[in-house]
């Protein structure tokens, strides 16, 4: 399927979704979203892809929304529109998700990083939430995800001074798996996502899930779905294959089924 | 009444060199408000023109850097209040002098004179540093009652050990030249009248080095300054990669060849 605004590039078993408004800064406009979102859908869809990243190129991740469409906005356009709430196909995308972030993530854009399973940045990077500047607050999870993954301090400190982090920062804060050189983010990010679709895709899919529901659920229920996730696993063709692969000193070749 | 501005800074550009100058001479090249502003103006254009592939900074007359102009830190001058003093220091200091350091390209302090105060900051946050043999470091803020600022209780104690550092914050002596060199803040000493010549010399060998090369090594030192032994060396790996597919490798190493055969 065509897209305006984004690259699709699949490379199985990987795919590779790269926002590609570099004049506007990657700007998120409500059809950005919505083809990132159908994109992410495809994709699940794919049986050939195992793992995916979503970049913004070698210059910018995401500069946050379209102010000036913003400015014009009431509380009313901005409830109908819901453009927030149209990420939520990022969020519950159900194979790993490696941001590879260069330049700017800032508000949405730093959210939509958060919303991915990992991230990595160029040493040049810069994360934040500058919202309070213009009145408004993070609205696509940043008052939320910041406290889970850096904690309530951090989180306030980059919530209310808007200020932005460097990538050494994110770094040492949790936020980002890795930093390297800007000119190898999306190269690194792209090596990460082929390690992690040799993997058994359903023991993926199923850690995922689980440490997702750190973040939702209280600690019995969370550990309620690890376990059954972790029985489940073994009625698995993949199961006996990595189990029977390591005992024979090889590697294990896996199905997801 | 039109007024002149003064020049407290030149900045000029020969043969792929940025020469930044300190140019208030009868002030020993003291760093008031107006000098602030225009040293920040020319360190950032030597950071965004590529024209400039090495940066040498340097002062005119005696000094390299006498420091903050102190006439302006008099009550009723400049800067009235603490707070001030702290502002200068966050919002003018610190973003020019972050810069200056990790600027990707080499900079120079071509040191022909004193560098005190802050003025020792600047000459301390350059990447190579040359002087004359008159020449001093001099931490002097303990000389009016203040201690470290301009970056020099990170600098000063990775380059000169942290006993030596110690010594210059608590006594505000002068660490001279020859000692600097003995230690390794200086790289090497050369008489008065040679100190811009060496300077250009040395700029010029840097400049005509594999530019993206030079850069990586920069980088590659700034990131492990901050990161464990592991971490930089992951972090040189991905650097070699992207460096191994640039043209500047491939030229590097068919030069590499062809002189080698040439020697047979």
């Amino acid at each position: 399927m065509g897209y305006e605004h984004i690259l699709v590039e699949i490379e199985p078993p990987i795919a590779t979704v790269t926002l590609n408004r570099p004049k506007v800064l990657n700007a998120l406009s409500p059809a950005v979203i919505g083809e990132v979102a159908a994109a992410l859908g495809e994709l699940e869809a794919d049986d050939s892809v195992r793992a995916a990243v979503l970049t913004g190129g070698p210059k910018v991740f995401a500069a946050g929304a379209d102010i000036q469409d913003m400015a014009k906005q009431t509380a009313v356009d901005q409830l109908l529109r819901d453009q927030t709430g149209r990420w939520a196909p990022l969020a519950g995308f159900k194979k790993p998700l490696i941001a590879a972030v260069n330049g700017y993530a800032l508000g949405g854009g730093c959210e939509v990083a958060l919303m991915c399973d990992l991230i990595v940045a160029g040493d040049t990077a810069r994360l934040g939430q500058p919202e309070v500047n213009l009145g408004i607050i993070p609205g696509a999870g940043g008052t939320q995800r910041w406290p889970r993954t850096a904690g309530k301090h951090v989180a306030m400190e980059v919530m209310l001074t808007g200020a932005p982090v460097t990538a050494q920062r994110a770094y040492e804060l949790g936020i980002v798996n890795k930093v390297v050189p800007a000119e190898m983010t999306i190269e690194v990010a792209k090596r990460i996502a082929r390690e992690l679709a040799a993997k058994p895709p359903l023991a993926v899919r199923l850690a995922k899930e689980a440490v997702l529901k750190a973040f939702e659920a209280p600690l019995s229920e969370g550990l309620a779905v690890e376990r059954k996730s972790f029985y489940f696993l073994f009625a698995t063709e993949d199961q006996k294959e990595g189990m029977h692969a390591f005992l024979e000193k090889r590697k294990g070749v896996f199905k997801g089924r | 009444m039109a007024t002149e501005v003064e020049q407290h800074i030149n900045l000029e550009v020969e043969g792929g060199i940025g020469w930044i100058r300190f140019n208030r001479p009868e002030k020993m090249n003291a760093i008031g408000a107006l000098t602030r502003t225009q040293l920040a103006e020319a360190i950032k254009q030597a950071e965004r023109d590529d024209a400039m592939r090495v940066v040498v900074l340097t002062g005119s007359g005696r000094a390299f850097c006498s420091g903050a102009d102190v006439t302006e830190m008099a009550p009723g001058a400049g800067m009235r209040t603490p707070e001030d003093v702290g502002n200068v220091l966050r919002n003018e200091y610190m973003p020019m002098l972050m810069r200056l350091r990790t600027m990707p390209k080499p900079v120079i302090a071509a040191m022909n004179g004193p560098a005190v105060g802050i003025g020792a900051s600047y000459a301390l946050a350059c990447d190579i540093r040359i002087a004359t043999p008159e020449a001093y470091i001099l931490e002097a803020f303990i000389n009016i009652g203040l201690a470290p600022d301009g970056g020099v209780s990170w600098l000063l104690p990775r380059l000169a050990g942290t006993g030596i550092a110690y010594e210059m914050f608590f006594t505000g002596k002068p660490l001279q030249a020859v000692d600097a060199h003995r230690l390794g803040v200086i790289n090497r000493i050369v008489p008065a009248e040679r100190l811009e010549e060496e300077a250009r010399d040395l700029a010029n060998q840097l400049a005509s080095q594999p530019r993206q090369a030079v850069a990586g090594a920069k980088r590659a030192v700034l990131h492990a300054l901050t990161s464990t032994y592991e971490e930089a060396m992951e972090f040189e790996s991905y650097l070699q990669e992207a460096q191994a597919a640039s043209p500047e490798f491939a030229e590097g190493v068919q030069n590499f060849l062809a002189r080698r055969a040439a020697k047979k």
